[in-house]
């Protein structure tokens, strides 16, 4: 290869992210497709809504993230009573210094996992939601930064279960990707209940990044080259999202820029200095479909064949 | 969606102009064959538009439009007493269209007129079907045409080249359409005059009687009368004698067929030698009869041969007739038949004392048939007999002033008074009218007959000999014939042939440039005008669907049809692709891979298409990744080098999958 240009992104940090997804497999059993979608949308400083049924490991995912990339963690149980001051922190008298001081809430984490964050009323989820835009927050007039690198994860019950707050469209499309965990095929499930406990083995867990390699291949994620035929080929797919009589609207502006960091993200983790446009198909189903309102005939449709639906309809430019 | 709709756009005014000239020139060449009032009134509606173009105030009111379009209609009765037919719906559409010109107010309207003034143009062709006429009106067309798409254009003139462009690229691809409609579309059998066009056409050329002056008419004709192509080498000219009709009843001033004798078949003519065969194209003559080589031997089996081999066709002459015949140059026919001897010998009413006592001074001294024709002969030329075409005019017995007083005339002349001597000297005699000669044209290939060329000679029986032609024309002293009176009488209008000395350098250049016209005319004919239902059933035959007649012919027009859409469409759609040369290369390993039962879906990336190809072949795996790898460098990779598309290129041209059957044996 002598003269050409690099190809590949350099070893070491191939090297990192998949020790990260070796390390995140073995513990979480038969879901490498979710992990590297996972590891693709923090590389991608992108919030997660991980959608399913309780108990296929949202929770272990969320934990094990934070451990593997060296995140300080903390989680937010979401329920019916949760005040917004219960997420962001609260002002407290004391008076021995005859002053308010702040005592900040479990969002000021480098990797909040909002867990069934559908429990909660709408008043506290948009105070979370508010902080993942802004990243900072307003207390008593006072604006906090949250940490740097900072990451919610949230988990959401399907919506049809009783008790449940349906995030807004305008609040799905904070979330660069939402991702859907599924039962474990049954060779897996076997393996995970012959095992170790899931819990024990993530607290056992030693972080694999240090907070420069994670800020450096976010860094990355910037440099992956995407050529006009990735750009006409996201553009594509929005626009067919919004010609289609499929969806009531078509995806926004911002889903198209997350659409390609994804991308992006998603090209670094196979090791590629520019994105193809397999990158775009893979990261489609989590990035975009979460955004779409679907019309009568998409209703019934599950995302990945929505996904597939405007895949196929979409010409590979 | 937000495209914004043009039809209700105000056009611009250059726009208006050109479908107002547009208009105007498609009507040109119909102007010869109106009535001066139609011409008149459009002449008069485009003084009005070019007004209201000026002056936007000029613009005519409703009010006078519908003057206009009344006056119009009433204008159309007057000229031609009808409102349809070929002249009179002709003139009903050009008062019409030009009344449209006045009402130009929208893009819609003038897409109208454009539209209509295809229907203009097609309807010309009911008149004349010339290859000059036709490249004229195709121009107009492509005018037509241009301003269509400069009228679904934008707002903006479009550059001139850019809708020129895009209306020769419809026009190509209407071509391929075009070929298949005119080698399938079914022809109709019964000519255009039975649904009422052409009943008002007068007969073209030679005329059926022969008097002083029907032929000289023709001599100052510049027309052609018919191309003959003979199959060995052609005759001398002055073997060249083309028969037409033959005349055997005679008034006090003309020829005529009459009924005439039956014909009776001569088997003797079957030995005759020094045979001839050729082929003839006659122009559109609205007559029945033919011409032939004297004498034909064997016509075509749609043809009748009556008496005084006469060759006729079954219909008119309405569109150009090719034929095939063969002719014996030297041939003894048999006696005349009893009844025909009857016919040859009947008289003139008004044969003067001076006329049988010239022929009573030749037949003194038991003179046998042939002497009396000799001495006829010599008589035109010793006497002061001239050959002009300008002859003084006759009065009320045109055979006795013309033998005894004018003593100038023209081949009618000659011959029509030689037979009525002969007749009166007991010699059987006819006239026959036809065309002598030929103008050779080399370029073609075949030979020219030019209405000019028109001739009148005699047939006498003589014992033992049959029927003898005798061409008492060519008996006239040399020095007495006048060639330049044609000229003359006609002055600058003259055909072009009467006009140039042929001897000079200039003359021989005109003479290879009209032969060269000609024969792109003649060919124009052959391959364009001629061809009928007839070369369309060659054409089944050749396919082997004759049985099925037209319905196999539709058939086969339908499916051509299609399949040239289809085509079409899939160079449309191919030429969508963009033309860089990497994605060509790509395009063109998919077509290979598709070509082996390995087709891309459109939403298939490269990578996933590469890995599905691997796995079908593994054969193929390892030049596939290759080729995946550097189209990958050159698409997506922000910088790469040139070298890598050439050898992406390379590649690709290099690779050449087989299908898998091929493979496993």
């Amino acid at each position: 290869m002598k003269g050409s240009l690099p190809t590949t992104i350099h070893p070491h940090q191939a090297n990192l992210t998949e020790q990260v997804l070796a390390a995140a497999g073995a513990i979480i059993l038969g879901k490498e497709h979710a992990l590297r979608l996972a590891l693709a949308c923090l590389l991608a400083r992108g919030h997660l809504l991980i959608e399913d049924l309780p108990g296929v490991g949202k929770t272990t995912l969320a934990h094990l993230l934070a451990r593997l990339l060296g995140l300080q963690y903390s989680r937010i149980q979401f329920t019916s009573d949760l005040l917004p001051a219960d997420v962001i922190g609260v002002s407290v008298y004391e008076r021995d210094n005859e002053r308010f001081r702040f005592h900040p809430g479990p969002v000021f984490s480098q990797l909040v996992l909002a867990d069934e964050i559908n429990r909660a009323t709408p008043k506290a989820q948009s105070a979370l939601l508010e902080a993942m835009e802004e990243r900072q927050v307003t207390v008593d007039g006072e604006t906090r930064p949250l940490p740097e690198p900072f990451f919610v994860i949230a988990t959401q019950n399907p919506s049809y279960q009783i008790g449940t707050y349906p995030l807004p469209e305008s609040q799905l499309d904070r979330f660069l990707m939402r991702i859907r965990l599924g039962y474990p095929p049954a060779a897996q499930e076997k393996i995970l209940l012959a095992g170790e406990d899931r819990r024990a083995m993530v607290e056992r867990q030693p972080a694999i990044l240090t907070a420069a390699d994670l800020a450096r291949l976010q860094g990355l994620v910037c440099e992956v080259a995407a050529t006009a035929p990735i750009i006409d080929y996201c553009l594509a797919i929005l626009q067919f999202t919004r010609r289609s009589e499929r969806f009531v609207h078509g995806l926004s502006p911002r889903a198209g820029v997350a659409l390609l960091r994804a991308s992006k993200a998603w090209a670094l983790l196979a090791g590629r200095t520019y994105a193809i446009p397999e990158d775009v198909q893979a990261v489609v189903p989590a990035c975009c479909i979460h955004r779409l309102v679907a019309g009568d005939a998409a209703g019934r449709l599950d995302h990945d064949e929505v996904a597939a639906l405007i895949l196929a309809a979409v010409p590979v430019p | 969606m937000a495209k914004p709709d043009l039809i209700d756009e105000p056009p611009r005014r250059d726009q208006t102009i050109a479908i107002t000239v547009a208009v105007a020139a498609a009507y040109l060449p119909l102007a010869r064959f109106m009535a001066w009032q139609v011409s008149a009134f459009l002449a008069l509606v485009l003084v009005l538009r070019f007004a209201a173009a000026r002056w936007p105030a000029a613009t005519p009111g409703r009010l006078t439009l519908l003057t206009l379009t009344l006056a119009g209609g009433m204008n159309c009765l007057i000229a031609n007493h009808t409102l349809v037919g070929k002249v009179g719906g002709t003139a009903l559409l050009v008062t019409m269209l030009a009344l449209k010109l006045l009402e130009l107010r929208t893009r819609r309207d003038h897409r109208v007129v454009a539209i209509v003034l295809g229907l203009l143009i097609v309807v010309q062709f009911l008149f004349d079907r010339g290859l000059g006429l036709t490249l004229y009106l195709s121009a107009v067309a492509v005018s037509a045409v241009a301003l269509l798409v400069d009228l679904n254009g934008g707002l903006g003139a479009a550059p001139w080249r850019r809708t020129l462009g895009i209306t020769l690229r419809l026009a190509l691809q209407a071509a391929p359409l075009t070929l298949v409609l005119f080698l399938l579309f079914p022809r109709l059998n019964a000519p255009l005059w039975s649904l009422g066009f052409e009943r008002d056409t007068s007969t073209i050329g030679m005329s059926d009687h022969l008097e002083p002056g029907s032929i000289s008419e023709l001599v100052v004709n510049g027309e052609l009368a018919f191309r003959a192509r003979f199959t060995g080498p052609a005759p001398k000219p002055s073997e060249l004698y083309w028969r037409g009709l033959v005349f055997w009843e005679v008034d006090d001033r003309r020829w005529f067929s009459g009924i005439g004798p039956r014909h009776k078949a001569d088997p003797g003519l079957a030995q005759a030698t020094d045979l001839i065969d050729y082929e003839v194209v006659l122009e559109p003559s609205q007559q029945r009869w033919l011409f032939a080589l004297d004498l034909p031997v064997e016509h075509p089996t749609d043809t009748k041969l009556g008496a005084g081999f006469v060759l006729s066709a079954n219909a008119p002459i309405t569109t150009a007739k090719r034929y095939r015949a063969r002719s014996a140059l030297s041939y003894q026919t048999q006696a005349p038949s009893e009844s025909e001897r009857r016919y040859a010998l009947r008289l003139p009413w008004n044969v003067t004392a001076r006329m049988r006592s010239l022929v009573a001074e030749w037949s003194r001294d038991g003179a046998t048939d042939w002497d009396l024709v000799q001495a006829g002969l010599k008589f035109f030329n010793r006497e002061a007999f001239s050959y002009t075409l300008l002859p003084p005019p006759l009065g009320a017995n045109p055979w006795d002033e013309f033998l005894f007083e004018t003593r100038s005339g023209f081949c009618e002349h000659y011959a029509g008074s030689f037979a009525v001597l002969m007749r009166l000297a007991g010699v059987p005699a006819r006239v026959v009218v036809g065309y002598l000669g030929g103008e050779p044209n080399r370029i073609g290939g075949y030979h020219m007959i030019w209405q000019s060329s028109a001739h009148a000679w005699v047939e006498v029986a003589i014992a033992g000999r049959g029927w003898v032609r005798v061409d008492p024309t060519s008996a006239v002293a040399p020095g007495r014939v006048d060639n330049r009176g044609a000229s003359r009488l006609l002055g600058a209008s003259a055909p072009l042939r009467f006009q140039i000395d042929t001897a000079g350098t200039m003359g021989q250049a005109i003479r290879q440039l009209r032969n060269l016209a000609d024969s792109v005319d003649a060919a124009w004919q052959g391959w364009v005008l001629d061809f009928s239902s007839e070369q369309q059933n060659r054409l089944l035959e050749g396919l082997g669907l004759r049985a099925y007649g037209e319905l196999a012919l539709a058939l086969i027009m339908m499916t051509s049809l299609a399949l040239v859409m289809g085509l079409i469409l899939l160079a449309l759609l191919r030429q969508t692709q963009p033309q860089d040369p990497v994605t060509r290369s790509y395009a063109l390993f998919c077509r290979r891979l598709a070509r082996i039962g390995l087709t891309r879906a459109p939403g298939e990336g490269p990578a996933d298409f590469t890995r599905r190809v691997a796995a079908a072949r593994p054969d193929l795996a390892v030049a596939v990744r290759r080729i995946l790898a550097l189209y990958l460098r050159c698409r997506y990779m922000a910088k790469h080098t040139t070298a890598d598309g050439e050898r992406l290129a390379q590649g690709v041209r290099a690779f050449r999958p087989k299908a898998a059957r091929q493979r496993q044996q």
